[in-house]
């Protein structure tokens, strides 16, 4: 008893002294302003990209940067929020797990005074400003860009995101919008693939086994299942006679571009997205003006023409 | 005479019940789609069983012996990106991704095994444990982010064929053969069984229960880490975030396949058909394009139902 309450003690003590170690040696010298900035999960590509994207410019702008993995979990998302509260961080960067649950982060922010912003996506409160990308967009661009290769007739399967996320939900939606116009296209098949390259590779064979030559083009939520699809086709030796096309623009999937393989990737803005939120929320520190507190940054469309500007990036 | 045709028909059905259950669910199957009992979609589920095969085929060492391994999907993940991190083109030879990434496996099943025995520490937590550090230790090695651009010969394995088998196959199969007679044919099969059975009856009889106990964790990381090569092989990337739940399939497949979690009891060609209960299911919805809300509740009730079955008859 006496002994595990002592290990509790020590720590409790050792991790209060490492935190405020951390702090001390960050933020020696003249008192530089804090961000506090939660991500959704730094387990995913993207999320990683914006995150360093995010750190490049606090560097540069001679921000010190707290950056910490909300990974996927709403509820460690608000507490996490908290923690910056009683910090008292100068701004807040939020990167929603959640549009509901997430929701609550922003109102405590605000109540405590602390300026706050989503990146990437929405919440259903709203924060003072925002840095992101409208994901029906990006299913748009990419429904758009398969009905011109198919010249508005085929039929089609669509491999979906995790069911019931934000970017499943919208890019669905902004390619549906797309699928209204086009009555030629048909839908064969809709499932989800979790956004996993290895489970979209695999419900690839299956679809190649049941429709087989009848299937004319591929779209996926991202350019993981977008690839585990094109992988599937070659094996099947099918892929000079299917579309394949998804979205996010991550490195394989670029050089996949160049190479001829993947007819088309779209381009989120991860630097434009991360950078643009450091900049906003040094402008309410700093009590400037913002000229616009809704900043979309646009989506590009990714093919063989264009894919070289991309990969430097 | 009629009772006894009976009893002899039930004793059939008790030995065999998840085989038949298997059949079943296959003639089930080619009555709803004309495109299940093809050759080559026969031939597409084993390759996309192998990775599920390999992995349930190692923890049913670690289950025989009254153990459990939860850390399986992050060691996929882990000597996946560890291996892919040694196969980029004109680096090293094919051997070293191989060695290294089976070596990580080892050695993630070595310190599993001995905290184990050695710490006496349950086995659900410390594999509980090595879950979240071999999936931490994976996304350190990767900085998060997915390692591509793969030699052609690593991707070999996951994609190529041999005599017209996908190499997949051919290890899965591979791995059946050595486990079966490792399993049923050697003095530490034996062993095994005996240490899952009765712990206190095998130490009794001069058998090193550690040391058994040491071997079948280090099978099982090993086969770990076989099945995280082939999967980063074939989707031709190492993924820190692979394998995420893997573990449970698995496990359900051994479990289908009657081996028993308390120890001692189990087979490998019954977590053979387990694995191949599995990908049967998850092929065939996708052909019949089932939607994925109810694919999830009809994988369950399967997997529920053909151990019940299974229980009923083994009574």
């Amino acid at each position: 008893m006496n002994i595990r309450f002592n290990r509790i003690i020590f720590l409790v003590c050792s991790s209060i002294l490492i935190t405020s170690c951390h702090q001390q040696t960050k933020s020696n010298g003249e008192k530089l302003p804090v961000i506090g900035a939660s991500m959704l999960s730094l387990q995913s590509e993207f999320v990683v990209n914006v995150k360093d994207a995010m750190e490049a410019r606090a560097k540069e702008k001679n921000v010190e940067l707290i950056v910490n993995d909300a990974q996927r979990t709403a509820e460690k998302q608000v507490q996490q929020i908290e923690t910056f509260i009683s910090q008292k961080v100068d701004a807040i960067i939020l990167n929603p797990c959640e549009v509901e649950a997430s929701s609550p982060a922003i109102a405590k922010a605000k109540a405590a005074g602390i300026p706050i912003i989503n990146v990437n996506s929405e919440t259903s409160a709203t924060p003072d400003g925002f840095v992101g990308s409208r994901d029906e967009q990006a299913g748009e661009i990419a429904m758009e860009q398969i009905a011109k290769l198919l010249s508005g007739k085929g039929n089609i399967v669509m491999i979906d995101g995790y069911m019931g996320q934000a970017a499943q939900i919208k890019r669905a939606i902004g390619a549906k919008n797309i699928l209204a116009k086009y009555p030629d296209i048909k839908v064969l098949a809709e499932q989800t693939a979790e956004w996993d390259r290895a489970k979209a590779m695999s419900l690839m064979e299956n679809w190649i086994q049941s429709y087989g030559n009848k299937i004319n083009a591929v779209f996926a939520h991202n350019d993981e299942m977008g690839m585990g699809a094109l992988q599937a086709l070659e094996q099947a030796k099918l892929k000079d006679k299917v579309i394949v096309v998804s979205i996010d623009a991550i490195a394989d999937a670029l050089q996949a571009v160049k190479d001829g393989r993947l007819d088309a990737t779209v381009f989120q803005d991860a630097k434009g997205q991360g950078a643009g939120a450091v900049d906003m929320a040094l402008q309410l520190v700093k009590k400037q003006p913002v000229d616009n507190k809704e900043v979309f940054i646009p989506f590009q469309l990714v093919t063989k023409e264009n894919v070289d500007g991309f990969m430097k990036k | 005479m009629i009772a006894g045709k009976l009893k002899q028909a039930s004793d059939i059905i008790s030995r065999y019940g998840i085989f038949i259950a298997f059949i079943v669910l296959c003639i089930l199957l080619s009555l709803a789609t004309p495109h299940f009992l093809t050759g080559q979609n026969l031939l597409i589920i084993l390759r996309q069983v192998s990775v599920n095969g390999i992995l349930a085929i190692g923890v049913t060492f670690v289950i025989i012996t009254g153990g459990i391994d939860l850390s399986l999907g992050s060691v996929v993940a882990l000597t996946g990106v560890v291996a892919a991190g040694f196969a980029h083109p004109g680096t090293y030879p094919l051997i070293v991704p191989l060695l290294i990434g089976l070596f990580t496996g080892v050695v993630v099943g070595l310190i599993n095994g001995l905290v184990i025995t050695l710490g006496r520490v349950a086995p659900f937590i410390v594999t509980l444990g090595m879950m979240t550090i071999a999936r931490g230790l994976a996304l350190v090695w990767s900085d998060g982010r997915p390692v591509s651009n793969l030699s052609p010969a690593f991707n070999f394995i996951g994609g190529g064929d041999w005599l017209y088998i996908p190499v997949p196959i051919l290890l899965f199969m591979l791995v059946i053969v050595v486990s079966y007679i490792l399993l049923n044919n050697t003095t530490i099969g034996r062993y095994i069984y005996a240490v899952g059975g009765n712990e206190q009856a095998a130490k009794a009889s001069g058998i090193r229960v550690n040391a058994v106990k040491l071997f079948a964790y280090i099978i099982c990381g090993g086969l770990a880490a076989l099945a995280g090569i082939v999967l980063a092989s074939r989707i031709t990337t190492g993924q820190p975030n692979a394998g995420i739940a893997y573990e449970l399939d698995a496990i359900a497949a051994v479990v289908i396949g009657g081996t028993s979690l308390m120890g001692g009891r189990g087979t490998v060609t019954g977590t053979v058909v387990g694995v191949l209960i599995i990908g049967v299911i998850n092929n065939g919805l996708d052909l019949l394009n089932v939607s994925s809300y109810y694919q999830q509740i009809i994988k369950g009730v399967i997997i529920i139902g053909a151990v019940l079955l299974d229980r009923r008859n083994a009574k």
